[in-house]
């Protein structure tokens, strides 16, 4: 699993020192992701060999590039350079690639079977990323979304999402609602915990081993962690009312909740730990939803106080609360992205719920979806993306879109009524 | 093995109820009533662990055989008495149009002091999921309060929401928004 780099240490001193922005010190960054409409980087995925089950890891990679609207790909039958023979630029020149993926699987025995990839830039004739893993037969495809990751990571300079999975609810009328869990790509979908009764959103922790989640037992809603390192699960917090689960604090110590135990829902803090509640807001309107900014320092919420459900933001100690939203008379589940710069939540328009972005400081909202009800925005870790619940096919289910409302697609298999979707952090 | 306890403790409860009922007289604190609860409790834990219990809340008809009231006249009380009250879209105050509902429930649960009631607010589906549970709970609540100040003790009563997720009417329209936006009663125990 070495990283062997291949690049040259003084020409990345070289470029350290003449580019000496820091975002740029990974090396060469072929495609600015933060440049949208730049071009795409045209890329050859050249069939992987070694075992049968080669070019399958091949087309996995291809459909993960292919997600991020980032790559363009070169027709495999047009390829002048066989799987097996050396890299050679004057092969990829005049089909016009910039880079070249090829990959040796080594060993056939489930012990022994390992994978090595190399990367070429064609421009300038050097390999830019050798890499050797091991692997099993059966987990080619999470190998894969790995290799796609550092591919990705090597060419842009930014990680990849492409090994990141998706919980949300599932429906299904013989066993009624339970949390499932599939790649980013809704593939290897699992179910993962069953429950007869009703059951909300999951939210996972910072490091992503921990999802926590609200459901209702002897008619009252209590929270669940569900926790995957020891494959356990812990009440955490029940009490008389309603009882939601907000947002885990970016420390993972502390869990930002909703109670309704004193009357009117109120937002809380639940130290993990000692499981000391405290309160951070007293109104008597309701207070629900809240999610905590990616530096700690602030909380998004809804309250109905004007009338209204409405996006409010204060302090993390709940103090200096002040009004988010305003235009439209339903704001709610608020999400922030990972760099802080903006938040995800769903507005009512026109008599539909739509996914909409804004910035902290109340402008640039922006509407993102247009067709049918959408709601429970949650962004990918990079922040390129968000996952909703949308119910525009009939069905409700889970999809995808860019943060920039681009190639908006079901990812949930149609057979399941999906929602309630949340993108774990790694 | 679950099965098989689940089994024993069913067993022991319905043995325990009928002897119970047996008694003409049953006083509220006895030793009889004391163990009837505990292997009441007991059984509940032991199905709510082997298989999460369906929350949609019907009658619970055992927990009401030691009580004054029939299922006769439960289900006459359900049809006549204990009536969903509406609300308007996004508010949880009650409706003038609800007042007489809930005066003819209070005066019948003054009327039957041990019965307890679980009130449901529901939402119709013009709401985001999370929100709309929070709405159910101010409706129930709100539902509760007035009950309360008409005089039915507040320990008679439980709140519990289920936004938008128990419809009673599937269609897209105000006729169906208005009768799902509702506070629902159940007897309970």
């Amino acid at each position: 699993m070495k990283k062997i780099s291949l690049i040259n240490v003084s020409q990345l001193i070289l470029l350290l020192l003449t580019l000496c922005a820091g975002s740029l010190a990974e090396g060469r960054v072929y495609i600015d992701v933060t440049s949208p409409g730049g071009r795409k980087l045209p890329i050859a995925i050249q069939d992987f060999t070694g075992i049968a089950e080669g070019p399958g890891v091949s087309e996995i990679i291809k459909s993960d590039l292919q997600f991020t609207n980032l790559f363009s790909f070169v027709d495999k039958n047009a390829f002048l350079e066989t799987s097996d023979t050396p890299f050679n630029a004057d092969n990829w020149r005049p089909l016009g690639v910039d880079a070249v993926v090829k990959g040796v699987f080594e060993g056939s025995s489930d012990s022994s079977l390992s994978v090595t990839v190399s990367v070429y830039d064609v421009v300038e004739m050097r390999n830019i990323l050798k890499k050797n893993y091991s692997t099993k037969k059966n987990l080619l495809r999470p190998l894969a979304h790995k290799i796609a990751d550092d591919l990705y990571e090597a060419i842009t300079g930014q990680k990849g999402v492409f090994s990141t999975r998706i919980a949300f609810i599932g429906y299904d009328s013989a066993e009624g609602r339970s949390i499932y869990l599939m790649d980013f790509d809704g593939q290897r979908i699992k179910k993962i915990v069953k429950k007869n009764s009703l059951i909300m959103r999951p939210h996972w922790s910072p490091d992503s081993k921990r999802l926590a989640y609200s459901f209702l037992r002897k008619g009252r809603w209590a929270i669940n962690i569900l926790n995957f390192d020891t494959a356990s699960e812990t009440e955490v917090f029940s009490s008389k009312g309603t009882n939601l689960v907000g947002d885990f604090t970016p420390d993972g110590k502390d869990l930002l909740l909703s109670s309704s135990s004193k009357g009117s829902p109120d937002i809380y803090l639940l130290q993990l730990n000692s499981r000391v509640l405290t309160p951070l807001t007293y109104a008597d309107t309701i207070e629900v939803s809240p999610a905590s900014s990616p530096d700690g320092g602030h909380i998004v919420y809804v309250s109905n106080k004007s009338g209204t459900p409405q996006l409010y933001i204060m302090n993390s100690d709940g103090s200096d609360s002040r009004r988010l939203t305003f235009e439209g008379n339903y704001n709610t589940a608020p999400e922030w992205s990972p760099a802080g710069d903006l938040i995800a939540f769903c507005m009512m328009t026109g008599g539909r719920f739509q996914i909409a972005t804004i910035k902290p400081d109340g402008t640039s909202l922006t509407v993102l979806t247009n067709v049918g009800n959408n709601e429970e925005p949650s962004f990918s870790a990079d922040g390129r993306y968000i996952v909703f619940t949308s119910d525009r096919d009939g069905v409700k289910g889970v999809y995808v879109m860019s943060v920039t409302a681009d190639e908006q697609h079901r990812i949930s298999p149609k057979n399941i009524r999906a929602f309630g979707p949340s993108w774990s952090h790694n | 093995m679950k099965r098989l306890v689940v089994l024993v403790f069913a067993a022991l409860f319905l043995f325990i109820v009928s002897c119970a009922q047996k008694e003409v007289v049953v006083p509220d604190s006895g030793p009889m009533s004391k163990k009837e609860d505990t292997s009441k409790d007991k059984d509940r834990d032991v199905k709510d662990r082997s298989k999460d219990a369906d929350e949609t809340t019907s009658i619970d008809k055992d927990s009401i055989k030691d009580r004054a009231l029939t299922e006769e006249e439960i289900r006459a009380a359900m049809q006549s008495v204990l009536k969903n009250i509406p609300f308007a879209y996004n508010r949880s105050d009650i409706l003038d149009e609800a007042k007489p509902v809930l005066r003819k429930i209070s005066d019948w649960m003054l009327a039957h002091k041990s019965v307890s009631l679980l009130i449901e607010g529901h939402c119709d589906e013009r709401g985001t999921n999370e929100y709309n549970l929070a709405l159910g709970d101010q409706r129930a609540q709100a539902t509760k309060a007035f009950l309360v100040s008409s005089g039915v003790p507040a320990t008679s009563m439980e709140t519990v929401t289920f936004g938008k997720e128990k419809p009673i009417c599937n269609e897209h329209n105000e006729a169906c928004w208005s009768k799902n936006r509702r506070a629902a009663f159940v007897i309970s125990r």
